[in-house]
């Protein structure tokens, strides 16, 4: 584990110079070519030291740069998904209104035949002497029309959310079965 | 002598050390698990590279970005080209850095000063 070190060279000098330290032996001019050497080594690793750090705490400025660049790039990318669900909605809603209108259109179409064809000779029978009792029954059915638009449009709008967020469960399920399947593998 | 070839990976730098042509790649991305492991054999390489390294050697080096434990060898390799140039070869270090990456630029004007080594600060357009 020792020699598992990037400084183990510093280590190394260290070494030396407490090991010099446990001799009674030395002299004068041992002494002081080994204080030497240990003021050098000191002297080399200030310097490495000074430009590591430095070095380091410029590229975790770039690091931080890098990361406010990502976050302001996750944000514009939220918007523009933002946008484009409205648009999605929008366009749905629009789709199903016109879906709506046309079938409603063909049922007051189909009431109008009916009431002309069935209904009209019954109340001409029915009621000879009120002429009007076939109109208001006409104007019933061109009032309802509206509503009728109204809830068809909001009953088929009702549907295609339901549908639509199903669509987007499953593909949510699908996504994290794919995921824990790729952990499986990195595991295995 | 081999050359020395590493394939670079998202965390590794691709390293190609060519010991006829004198000319050492290093680029890519430097953030090893394990640095020690990833660096002493370049270092070695380098050791026995001294030893029959032609009249100039050209470092090009082309980092994106490197964690604090590379910057020390990376300070470690230019030792070792300092010991080829005092020894009497010439040596030329190349430092690549995207045109708008500033910070790569005055960390290779750092190395430039502390390793004593010949410089050349080369800037390219981003891909």
């Amino acid at each position: 584990m020792a020699k598992q070190s990037i400084y183990q060279n510093e280590v190394d000098n260290l070494d030396q110079s407490k090991n010099f330290l446990k001799r009674d032996d030395y002299s004068q001019m041992e002494l002081q070519l080994e204080f030497k050497k240990l003021v050098e080594n000191y002297e080399e690793l200030i310097d490495q030291v000074k430009i590591i750090t430095k070095i380091s705490d410029r590229l975790q400025k770039k690091l931080n740069k890098t990361n406010d660049a990502l976050e302001n790039s996750n944000v514009q990318l939220a918007d523009l998904n933002n946008q484009l669900n409205n648009t999605i909605d929008q366009l749905t809603e629009a789709k199903i209104g016109r879906k709506a209108s046309t079938i409603v259109l063909f049922i007051a179409i189909g009431l109008f035949v009916v009431s002309e064809v069935l209904l009209e000779p019954i109340i001409d029978d029915a009621f000879k002497d009120n002429a009007y009792v076939g109109l208001i029954l006409k104007l019933v059915v061109a009032i309802l029309i509206k509503p009728g638009e109204d809830f068809a449009n909001k009953y088929m709008l009702k549907k295609a959310r339901k549908a639509q967020m199903k669509e987007q469960e499953e593909k949510m399920i699908k996504e994290k079965d794919q995921s824990s399947k790729k952990k499986r593998r990195k595991i295995i | 002598m081999d050359n020395l070839i590493i394939d670079g990976t998202r965390q590794t730098p691709e390293i190609n050390f060519d010991s006829e042509t004198g000319i050492l790649k290093l680029e890519g991305r430097s953030i090893p698990e394990n640095t020690f492991e990833f660096f002493t054999p370049v270092l070695n390489w380098l050791d026995e590279y001294a030893n029959s390294a032609p009249g100039k050697t050209i470092a090009k080096i082309n980092l994106e970005y490197f964690n604090t434990s590379s910057s020390k060898y990376i300070l470690e390799i230019l030792k070792k080209l300092k010991v080829l140039l005092n020894d009497g070869k010439e040596v030329l270090v190349e430092w690549y850095y995207e045109e708008d990456d500033e910070e790569m630029m005055e960390t290779g004007e750092d190395y430039e000063d502390v390793s004593g080594l010949p410089f050349k600060i080369i800037s390219f357009e981003e891909e």
